[in-house]
């Protein structure tokens, strides 16, 4: 099994069962939708790591704007867009708003997993990055504490020391008298 | 990558803390090798020994520019640690407009300085809190400047865009959809909180008494890179840059003891600040 989730949006039934079949052979997990609209009610109920989706669709909501509901859900969620040929320029505006890839039709099985690999890498790396980031920020965070704590106690425990100098150099008063008072000064401490 | 000689090893070890003050430990090979050797290679360098004479040589300072890109390191978050912010919204920022109200008829003027503002989240952590604070309140005029040795981080910092891993964690989803908008995979700062800040590239190593005094100075994990010497003289010259009511913010972790006696800190639940003695 691998480690994506996968949606994929074709009106195309036939590449979108082909598509279907081929990523479920390779052990991707995968849910499909026939149309835009049908991925938005998809997008908001479950999550995903990846939607591939036809850039061209019918109705309202074509690969554009799945791929906006995909990011503005989740910017995590990484977006590739099967594109005919005549279409590239929009693909690559696609890119331009966040898309991961895209792929031109007919879809090249080969090409198609390794993009999705790249991905799978990608968010490993994304997802150690963050935990060290975590483990980083507690262990900074412990540190920090006890640091302060002491940075606090040096800092009060110098006044201390000041403060007894001036005891003990004190005019007008007997030995006994100046380290009476300084003892007195470091029992309070 | 190319590998380093123990002799080049130290000969760019002193070139760096020369430039930047920041000291490397010579031990970590690795970090000499991963960080320059893509900066050797693009100015076609066999070995290291040829890009600090190179770089010596260039008048223009564009390597040492790149080296010290290379070199620095710019983690830093939105909201890194929230003691520091909190800190800010509830006593520092109370305190010093309370100090500097109604003390003479100019509407009053409060500075905060970023010293190591990287790529700028700190500073622009720091507008936001003001923002928030003082939402569109005219009373008072504030200079945010931040400041950085690296060319790139203060471009970046200019630009206020981020990508989605520089951006997640610490800033909260209201935060971000208020103050932020989206562009393609990245967020960028809105226009209302980029026209409260100022960027500059500065070395603290160099003289900095030129930009006046502050009210509120951020110090944060920069001077963890200097040696002993260079963070008592740090220290002593931002001493000299806070007004004698100012506030100064180091990272969590640091300590002024042993580096700075003109400090004393000063306690706020459970965060730590400093002021002059």
């Amino acid at each position: 099994m691998k480690n994506l989730s996968i949606l994929v949006v074709d009106d195309d039934p036939v590449l979108r069962h082909l598509l279907r079949k081929r990523l479920k052979i390779a052990g991707y997990s995968v849910e499909s939708a026939e149309d835009g609209y049908v991925a938005r009610d998809l997008i908001h109920k479950q999550s995903f790591d990846v939607v591939l989706t036809d850039l061209m669709m019918p109705g309202d909501i074509g690969g554009l704007e799945v791929l906006e509901l995909a990011k503005e859900k989740d910017s995590s969620i990484e977006v590739v867009l099967i594109t005919a040929h005549s279409s590239v320029d929009t693909a690559v505006q696609a890119m331009k708003k966040g898309a991961a890839d895209y792929l031109e039709k007919p879809v090249n099985f080969d090409e198609l997993f390794l993009r999705l690999d790249k991905i799978a890498n990608i968010q490993t790396m994304y997802r150690s990055a963050v935990d060290l980031r975590l483990a980083l920020s507690r262990t900074e965070g412990e540190a920090g504490q006890t640091i302060q704590m002491l940075e606090l106690l040096c800092g009060k425990l110098q006044q201390s020391l000041d403060e007894i100098e001036t005891t003990l150099e004190k005019d007008g008063a007997t030995s006994e008298e100046r380290v009476a008072s300084a003892l007195a000064i470091i029992r309070e401490t | 990558m190319i590998k380093i000689t123990p002799t080049e090893l130290n000969l760019v070890a002193q070139y760096i803390q020369a430039i930047s003050g920041i000291y490397l430990d010579q031990s970590k090979t690795y970090l000499f090798e991963t960080r320059l050797s893509s900066v050797a290679e693009a100015h076609g360098c066999a070995n290291y020994q040829d890009l600090y004479n190179l770089a010596k040589r260039d008048l223009s300072k564009k390597i040492e520019k790149e080296i010290v890109d290379a070199i620095t390191t710019n983690e830093t978050l939105f909201f890194r640690d929230k003691g520091p912010f909190e800190l800010l919204q509830h006593k520092i920022l109370p305190e010093v407009i309370d100090a500097r109200s109604g003390k003479s008829a100019l509407k009053p003027r409060i500075k905060i300085w970023s010293a190591a503002a990287s790529t700028g989240q700190e500073l622009y952590s720091i507008a936001i809190v003001i923002k928030e604070l003082l939402k569109d309140s005219n009373d008072y005029t504030f200079t945010l400047l931040g400041t950085d040795i690296s060319d790139a981080a203060i471009a970046q910092a200019s630009y206020g865009k981020y990508n989605r891993f520089e951006i997640e964690r610490g800033l909260d989803k209201k935060n971000l959809q208020k103050y932020f908008t989206l562009l393609g995979d990245s967020w960028k700062i809105k226009d209302e909180i980029r026209a409260m800040v100022n960027f500059k590239k500065l070395n603290l190593m160099q003289p900095f008494s030129a930009l006046g005094k502050f009210d509120i100075i951020f110090c944060r994990n920069v001077a963890i890179y200097f040696t002993l010497a260079d963070r008592k003289t740090l220290f002593t010259k931002l001493a000299g840059s806070l007004n004698d009511d100012g506030y100064l913010i180091i990272g969590s972790t640091e300590s002024l003891t042993g580096v700075c006696p003109l400090f004393v800190p000063k306690r706020h639940l459970r965060s730590i600040f400093y002021q002059k003695k």
